[in-house]
């Protein structure tokens, strides 16, 4: 009788192979593991630097991003209500409120931008979404999101609006990408869900 | 040695003969999914080709001492590792290509086409066979949804390769919103599908007729 024909022969083979193959990919795993989550911080950073806006050469690299964004942006404190602050020279210039929701197919991840008044917008920009390319996906495009600079969040239950294209738009609202995208929907509902935890906590905090 | 008359007929009929697309009308789930950008679609095409490739070469490598009744365990177990190696370098050393596909990569690995190999050929052949076998297999399938998402970036964003097209950029041309769509890839493929098959046809009859 030949190894290969003993009836616990499949059990340990199998088990063999296993532990080479996983034994390889943990090995790889580990080794790119920094990497991955480099390009992820990174990821982030660089939307919140987007978002204020700080301008950022066009060929920038993922170490200059990192060093404006250590040298630039301060953690949350009690006033900012959970938003990154910028601070320039012992001034505050803004705020970076992440955020993120369900999109149409997967999660969207973004960062908000508003000025030290608590009030105008600066600018969006998300870090991480997977809708559809060309419809959805518009939202990391400037034509979407430049309609964002200078609205002011209003004092009503939607502080922001994304209305559909042809409708008017006024102070505190933007067009969506196309009047049935649903992404336009579901990050209008996060979005404005985050304005109005994000105000009603600066609220409290000035009484 | 693999002889080259063999080597060249494995290529042919893996990329033509019976293109695992529009002959076996197999690993249509991403030729939908991920062929709305071009550059999406040759990464896609190339973590397709590796994982044939060398899962091809392993499975074929193992043959002699690979028990029959877990064959396709290991055959699966060997798959997912090259999906997996790939799926992570690409997210270290290239995260927006790993966002854009998203879980597409990692889905390569129910792809029945790699499987379909394994079973099919890699488990009777030769290790350097097995691999031009699966190289070409990826390359046929590669091509299809390469043709299919040149169609559809064209005519649904006005651009190849993320670059505005003239004309089909400008006002003159009103972008096919669909084609960017699921939909627009079924109505691509099954015109590529149809042309090819078309053509394939005209090639059967010259040689039965030569043969006469």
């Amino acid at each position: 009788m030949s190894l290969k024909d003993r009836a616990w022969f499949p059990i340990v083979y199998m088990f063999g192979i296993t532990l080479l193959l996983s034994t390889i990919l943990i090995i790889f795993g580990t080794l790119t593991r920094k990497r991955v989550k480099e390009n992820e911080t990174v990821a982030f950073e660089r939307a919140v630097l987007e978002a204020l806006p700080i301008d950022l050469p066009a060929a920038v690299t993922p170490n200059q991003i990192h060093s404006i964004y250590v040298s630039d942006i301060r953690e949350a404190n009690d006033s900012s209500a959970g938003a990154l602050r910028y601070v320039k020279e012992d001034t505050l210039k803004g705020f970076a409120l992440p955020l993120e929701g369900p999109g149409f197919w997967a999660p969207i991840k973004g960062v908000i931008g508003i000025e030290p008044d608590g009030l105008t917008i600066t600018g969006i920009a998300f870090y991480e979404q997977n809708e559809t390319p060309g419809l959805g996906g518009e939202i990391t495009k400037s034509t979407f999101r430049d309609q964002f600079k200078g609205k002011k969040i209003a004092e009503t239950e939607t502080p922001l609006q994304i209305r559909n294209p042809s409708e008017a738009l006024d102070g505190s609202s933007v067009h969506a990408i196309t009047g049935a995208t649903q992404t336009s929907n579901r990050l209008a509902a996060f979005l404005n869900a985050y304005l109005l935890e994000w105000r009603k906590q600066r609220m409290d905090r000035k009484w | 040695m693999v002889g080259r008359k063999k080597t060249k007929d494995v290529v042919l009929t893996a990329v033509w003969g019976e293109n695992p697309v529009f002959r076996q009308i197999l690993g249509i789930c991403s030729a939908l999914a991920v062929t709305n950008l071009v550059l999406n679609t040759m990464v896609m095409g190339a973590a397709v080709i590796f994982t044939t490739a060398l899962s091809g070469f392993t499975v074929s490598l193992l043959r002699k001492y690979t028990p029959r009744i877990i064959r396709m365990m290991v055959e699966v177990l060997i798959i997912a590792f090259y999906v997996i190696l790939f799926d992570q370098a690409l997210k270290a050393y290239w995260p927006d290509m790993s966002g854009n596909l998203g879980p597409y990569v990692g889905l390569i690995i129910t792809n029945c086409i790699i499987m379909g190999r394994a079973e099919a050929f890699a488990n009777n052949n030769p290790p350097l066979l097995s691999f031009v076998d699966g190289f070409s297999s990826g390359a046929g399938y590669s091509l299809v949804l390469i043709c299919v998402a040149v169609v559809r970036e064209l005519l649904g964003m006005g651009s190849l390769m993320g670059i505005p097209v003239p004309f089909f950029s400008s006002a003159l041309w009103d972008r096919w919103i669909i084609m960017v769509m699921p939909p627009g890839a079924f109505f691509t493929l099954a015109v590529i599908v149809w042309l090819a098959r078309t053509m394939q046809k005209d090639t059967e009859e010259k040689k039965t007729k030569g043969s006469k």
